[in-house]
């Protein structure tokens, strides 16, 4: 077991839990409270899966459930096989068999990789009926062959021998996501004497909290971050009035406030009880919702930029601040985001040598000084030329623009490469009840306009990134949210203003 | 799937009902004396409104009885549910 890269203690694992797992066969060992990806980073494994078409090496990108790259197909039996499982919302248990995709014969060695070399000639949008000669070669030999090449994961042949249930649930406040903000709205919401309902996709509820550093986490209403945390959740779960959904995804937002919630019973579990089902759809009508759903980190555009080792700066926190694991060694920083600075200096704290920070920006903050004072490099006005290393980033090649031109360019080798380029609010659900979006010049993000439901976004997903300011936006959503839900004048369901 | 107010019972589920057409539709008093015209106009024309439209509903599965509705057929809201036999409230009364 190769566990150099776990940090000593700290984190949301459980040490006392060691857990066995095997992915492509080869054995590993992770511990409670570890996903597929943390586990297999604190292993040395950055390698998790192949790109689409050109079979290019990907690693892990994200921490959770924005990961584009590391899909993993999970065996139990015969039956019960799921493809395309993001690494990084697999929670490891005793015995997991996972195993990777589109990759023949190995993942390391994998042959589709030739598409990688002959890019050129099979361009995007590429006519794959050009191969037309002989006649009867396209049944039997090309299509077969090209299906195999392309396409993620393969569906399980056998019916599915598992159950799913159903439930119908009414509630005054339905809130989706259970970071600070959405916390702070289902807190205030309970409080004032609402039935309240909250669903989070984690297995932890916590949100970005799980992720900071709990020597350097900011303190909420007097206490440390995370033990507000426990007293937060302690409270709602005492009280009867209140729901909590865990691995929990609400999915679907329908007509007048009814929004379906996927909840995942058995998936995390290493044996079964014969007589659980694996799933269960929620169906909430809700007579007010507050959408706490977050916000995702910006990756950059840069050539090279989906080498395994390449991953966004707030992930790498995640896996060390949540999992314990050192994502890298020698880690170079690009950023146009003060708040990855942070990162870097965790990271650096951890033990992981952060050769330099590229910051995208021209002047100098009070975030660069910091980190100069911290010995680590910065590099204004900055841009990547290009990285190498192929199962993993060996390389990033940097220059500095004068006037719009590379002028002095370095080559840093590293094997972790973390961008940060801001954050996208997540408008998705406010998006499919129809409510209207509207263009922030500032945060250069779409934000939650005109709604059309009974709905308040908070928190990071309409732009309250700092903490404060979404506790403060949760509270004050989730005491408005019950007021209204619970007023005895309430008649009919049209939102209030809705177009 | 809406809630719809029935005014008998109160809000429903959407499954529990069915639509029934264009509201207000008046059938010739004497329809022996009606002519083609009037019976197309009454057969086969209707509306096709861009906004609030009245409709009937009936509550299928639940008291049976049908209603009118005042909906919006760009934004699918009800502004207002009334009896049969009741005028449509006018766009002031209308809760928005």
């Amino acid at each position: 077991m190769s566990e150099g890269l776990r940090i000593a203690h700290g984190g949301r694992i459980d040490r006392s839990r060691p857990l066995a797992f095997t992915f492509d066969r080869a054995r590993y060992r992770g511990f409670a409270g570890d996903t597929l990806a943390s586990a297999l980073l604190a292993n040395g494994v950055y390698l998790m899966g192949r790109s689409f078409k050109y079979h290019r090496p990907r690693g892990v990108l994200a921490a959770g459930a924005e990961e584009p790259n590391a899909l993993v197909g999970v065996h139990r039996d015969a039956a019960r096989y799921t493809p395309n499982v993001r690494a990084t919302q697999l929670e490891l248990y005793e015995g997991l068999e996972a195993e990777s995709q589109n990759r023949w014969p190995s993942l390391a060695f994998d042959l589709g990789a030739i598409n990688d070399l002959i890019a050129p000639f099979i361009p995007a949008g590429f006519y794959y009926k050009t191969f037309m000669w002989p006649r009867g070669a396209w049944q039997s030999l090309y299509e077969p062959r090209i299906r195999a090449a392309a396409g993620l994961g393969t569906a399980p042949r056998e019916a599915d021998p598992d159950r799913y249930a159903a439930r119908y649930a009414h509630c005054d406040v339905l809130v989706v996501g259970a970071g600070p903000a959405g916390l702070a709205a289902a807190a205030a919401a309970a409080s004032a004497g609402a039935r309240v309902m909250l669903c989070d996709e984690q297995s932890e509820f916590g949100g970005a909290l799980l992720s900071q550093d709990p020597r350097t986490a900011a303190r909420i209403e007097g206490r440390p971050a995370l033990e507000w945390l426990t007293h937060t959740l302690a409270a709602l779960a005492a009280n009867p009035r209140v729901t909590l959904l865990r691995r929990a995804t609400a999915f679907g937002y329908f007509p007048h406030n009814l929004v379906s919630v996927n909840e995942r019973l058995t998936d995390h579990l290493a044996s079964v009880p014969a007589d659980s089902p694996r799933e269960r759809q929620w169906q909430v009508r809700a007579r007010e919702v507050v959408l706490a759903t977050g916000a995702i980190e910006r990756p950059l555009v840069f050539p090279g930029n989906d080498r395994p080792g390449i991953m966004l700066a707030g992930a790498a926190r995640t896996f060390l601040n949540r999992y314990g694991v050192r994502p890298g060694t020698r880690a170079v920083l690009v950023t146009a985001t003060d708040d990855a600075y942070t990162v870097a200096l965790e990271l650096q704290q951890a033990g992981i040598f952060v050769a330099t920070i590229a910051d995208l920006r021209g002047e100098d903050g009070a975030a660069a000084a910091r980190a100069r004072e911290e010995s680590i490099p910065v590099l204004t006005r900055a841009t990547v030329l290009g990285t190498s290393g192929r199962r993993r980033v060996r390389s990033i090649q940097l220059a500095q623009l004068e006037g719009g031109e590379p002028l002095t360019t370095q080559l840093q080798p590293c094997d972790l490469v973390l961008m940060s380029a801001g954050y996208t609010p997540s408008v998705h659900l406010y998006s499919q009840s129809r409510g209207k979006l509207r263009w922030d010049e500032g945060l250069q993000a779409f934000l939650p306009g005109t709604p059309a439901e009974r709905v308040r976004s908070v928190g990071a997903c309409r732009g309250e990134f700092a903490l404060e300011a979404a506790l403060a936006d949760g509270a004050a959503a989730g005491s408005a949210a019950a007021r209204e839900a619970t007023d005895p004048a309430r008649r009919g369901v049209c939102p209030a203003g809705a177009a | 799937m809406l809630l719809i107010e029935c005014p008998w019972c109160g809000e429903r589920p959407e499954p529990e009902f069915v639509y029934g057409g264009q509201a207000h539709v008046a059938r010739p008093r004497v329809p022996a004396e009606a002519s083609a015209e009037e019976w197309t106009r009454y057969l086969y024309l209707r509306e096709n409104s861009r906004g609030v439209h009245a409709e009937r509903w009936r509550h299928t599965h639940g008291c049976g009885r049908f209603f009118n509705a005042l909906r919006d057929t760009t934004s699918d809201q009800f502004l207002a549910t009334y009896k049969v036999g009741e005028a449509p409230p006018s766009p002031g009364q209308v809760s928005r």
